[in-house]
């Protein structure tokens, strides 16, 4: 990954479950080796079946999550309902493509609950090429860790307790990896009827 | 080609016979072989990329009352991977004398060795052990020699001698410098600011030890290439001692016990209006 | 080099900028102010590259009083610091400017806040925060010596500690410091700590 993509720091995990998902992230917000703050927000709701987590750049991921918003909520206004996960990805695709030629440097990756509670998860790159998957998706500066930690871990139709379990274990053993991001974890598991949001107490070096 | 650099030798005469070949072979400053090219700058540059030294470190040593603390971490990583959590970072050159560690790991561990031997050798001949200022210019003498070719060292020889504590900072660009109180690697603003402002000469070992692991758990929680575990050795007239080992991961949460998390919340509200 | 740091305590905020105003190897003068009051109850504190400095805050100074007068309300701490960020962010992919930005400010609501702006526009709420060379310092200081709650006394001891240990370690250290505070009796400068008089400007 070129430089601009780990200024900050980040790692992102998505994973599927029986009629659920999860999606986690690390908490630092750093400028090169300089860690900021251990509170950081790189997941953001969009709506209560359907998160949205941004790894790259800060500021980017902030602008990105801001126009985001606004188009969903413009949706909402015109149509009385709230985005499909993957009309969603097409938005999310659409508007990096716009800046093709000085895109915001992020990767997303979204995950979200769709029709008859189907968990939907994708990544793309910066430039909005989708990348759809059926068991997890990562992202940031530990993705290589994360790859192996989820690729060992990772078992079909888990529980929402079991892949709790999993996505935290996968998250903070990989950030054990990268020098970059980790210091604590912020895990969000969404089901039909509910969404449990959790924050890992992790390594704080 | 070879670098010759036997006229670096300490002049010390050795007891004993000096034409024994197996001891010339251990008393030679060793001499390495020259690639053989036209471009040497060049692949100089291209071999350091290749054993690319791990800079990130936070190492630390102060002289006080009782004798020389020394702590460091124990993590090496290479650009933003974590390669290793439990690197010994400082390394043990004889029972009074201690190294540490930063910049390259491999130039470090075998100059330090190196210099063991130097010192042991330099007791043998003169029935007495080396002191610290004539160990650490033994160091900055060879590192000096080698000057520009790439080594990477930054080093703080800390020990015990017939004089008292000693602590020398020495490093690869040829620098050495006595004083009471060093720090070296990515960390060491971090771990300065910490440092300083707790030190005083008056302290007891248990007060050294803590500002030591303290300085250093706070070098590790803002330097992204710090971490691991924070060592702690302290030097007194019997020779040096590990006081601890501490996980910094524990060591966060038993400082901070508990984490009120509650700031975040109100940050998702103000980007999300 | 620049230092820019700052803390939130109870029931206030304090930001301490140096006040040197550096080109290359020239020190133009060093009682330069950095933090800028941006309204009753806002300190805005930037480093950066002087034009761009002076530009940029004016700027947001103008603008947070401009809707003031169009809307008969001011500005939150909150809402000012996502509207800085605004105005970077868009500047970012145009011409950048490039300032570095804590921003502190008392609200009747949420009381004191302290936030971090940097100058590709990333936006975070923070209790201690530091821009430029001397954050190394002052940040492992801060990290070590704060605790929630802390008094205005204990805040600036913990400031001074900062000056210290930058003027003592930093090569380039500057020699005057400005620390400003903002409380609910609004803000305003709390006091100097200058090692250099600047002779010829301050009697100017």
């Amino acid at each position: 990954m070129p430089q601009i993509f780990e200024y900050n720091g980040s790692a992102l995990i998505a994973m599927v479950g029986k009629n659920c998902f999860a999606i986690a992230s690390d908490r630092r917000l750093g400028v090169q080796l300089q860690t900021i703050a251990t509170d950081f927000q790189r997941i953001y709701k969009v709506h209560d079946r359907l998160f949205l987590g941004l790894s790259g750049l800060a500021t980017d991921a902030q602008t990105l999550y801001q126009r985001l918003v606004f188009r969903h909520k413009l949706y909402q206004l015109r149509e009385e309902r709230d985005m499909k996960p993957e009309t969603f990805a097409s938005l999310v695709s659409a508007i990096l493509y716009e800046k093709r030629f000085g895109p915001y440097f992020c990767q997303p990756v979204i995950a979200g609950l769709g029709d008859e509670d189907k968990p939907f998860i994708c990544t793309m790159d910066s430039i909005g090429a989708k990348e759809l998957a059926k068991d997890f998706v990562v992202a940031g500066t530990a993705s290589e860790s994360l790859y192996g930690a989820c690729e060992s871990m990772f078992r079909p139709d888990m529980e929402p307790e079991d892949l709790f379990e999993t996505v935290s274990q996968a998250l903070l053993s990989s950030v054990d990896r990268d020098c970059l991001s980790g210091w604590g974890g912020h895990v969000y598991v969404v089901t039909p009827t509910e969404v449990k949001e959790r924050i890992l107490k992790g390594r704080m070096d | 080609m070879k670098l010759d650099t036997s006229g670096l030798e300490s002049t010390a005469p050795l007891f004993g016979s000096l034409s024994s070949g197996i001891h010339d072979e251990i008393s030679a400053a060793p001499s390495f072989a020259l690639p053989n090219t036209i471009n040497f700058d060049g692949f100089q540059k291209e071999a350091i990329q290749m054993v690319k030294p791990a800079k990130g470190t936070t190492t630390l040593a102060f002289i006080f009352k009782e004798g020389v603390m020394v702590a460091a971490d124990s993590r090496a990583s290479m650009g933003g991977y974590i390669s290793s959590q439990s690197v010994k970072k400082i390394i043990e050159i004889n029972p009074y004398m201690l190294g540490t560690m930063a910049g390259g790991a491999a130039d470090c561990q075998f100059w330090h060795r190196n210099l063991g031997i130097k010192c042991r050798l330099h007791e043998l001949a003169n029935k007495r052990r080396i002191s610290v200022t004539g160990a650490s210019k033994l160091l900055a003498n060879i590192l000096y020699s080698y000057r520009g070719m790439g080594l990477s060292v930054g080093t703080m020889i800390a020990g015990w001698d017939e004089t008292g504590p000693g602590l020398y900072y020495v490093d690869s660009e040829g620098g050495r410098l006595k004083g009471t109180r060093f720090s070296v690697g990515s960390g060491s603003p971090y771990a300065y600011g910490v440092l300083d402002n707790g030190y005083r000469y008056d302290m007891s070992i248990e007060e050294a030890a803590e500002l030591a692991r303290r300085s250093i758990y706070h070098a590790t929680f803002r330097d992204g290439a710090s971490g691991g575990v924070a060592s702690v050795y302290y030097v007194g007239p019997d020779g040096w001692k590990k006081l601890s080992g501490d996980d910094v991961g524990e060591l966060h949460y038993h400082y901070y016990p508990v984490m009120p998390s509650t700031v975040e919340q109100e940050m998702v509200e103000v980007t999300g209006a | 080099m620049e230092c820019v740091f700052g803390l939130v305590g109870n029931g206030f905020a304090i930001v301490v900028a140096d006040s040197s105003a550096v080109h290359s190897i020239l020190v133009h003068k060093s009682n330069e102010d950095k933090i800028m009051v941006l309204d009753s109850h806002k300190l805005i504190a930037a480093s950066g590259e002087a034009g761009d400095r002076v530009q940029f805050t004016e700027y947001i100074q103008k603008n947070v009083a401009l809707y003031q007068f169009r809307n008969g309300i001011p500005l939150t701490t909150a809402a000012a610091a996502n509207f800085t960020r605004g105005e970077l962010a868009t500047a970012l992919r145009k011409n950048p400017y490039s300032v570095n930005i804590l921003l502190a400010g008392y609200d009747k609501e949420t009381g004191p806040s302290l936030y971090y702006i940097d100058y590709i526009a990333t936006l975070h709420k923070l209790d201690k925060g530091a821009f430029g060379y001397g954050s190394y310092f002052s940040l492992s200081m801060m990290d070590r010596h704060y605790h929630s709650g802390m008094s205005v006394e204990e805040a600036i001891d913990l400031v001074d500690k900062c000056i210290l240990e930058i003027r003592s370690r930093l090569v380039v250290a500057p020699p005057n410091f400005v620390i400003k505070i903002v409380d609910k009796d609004g803000a305003r400068e709390y006091a100097w700590r200058e090692s250099v008089k600047d002779g010829a400007v301050s009697t100017a």
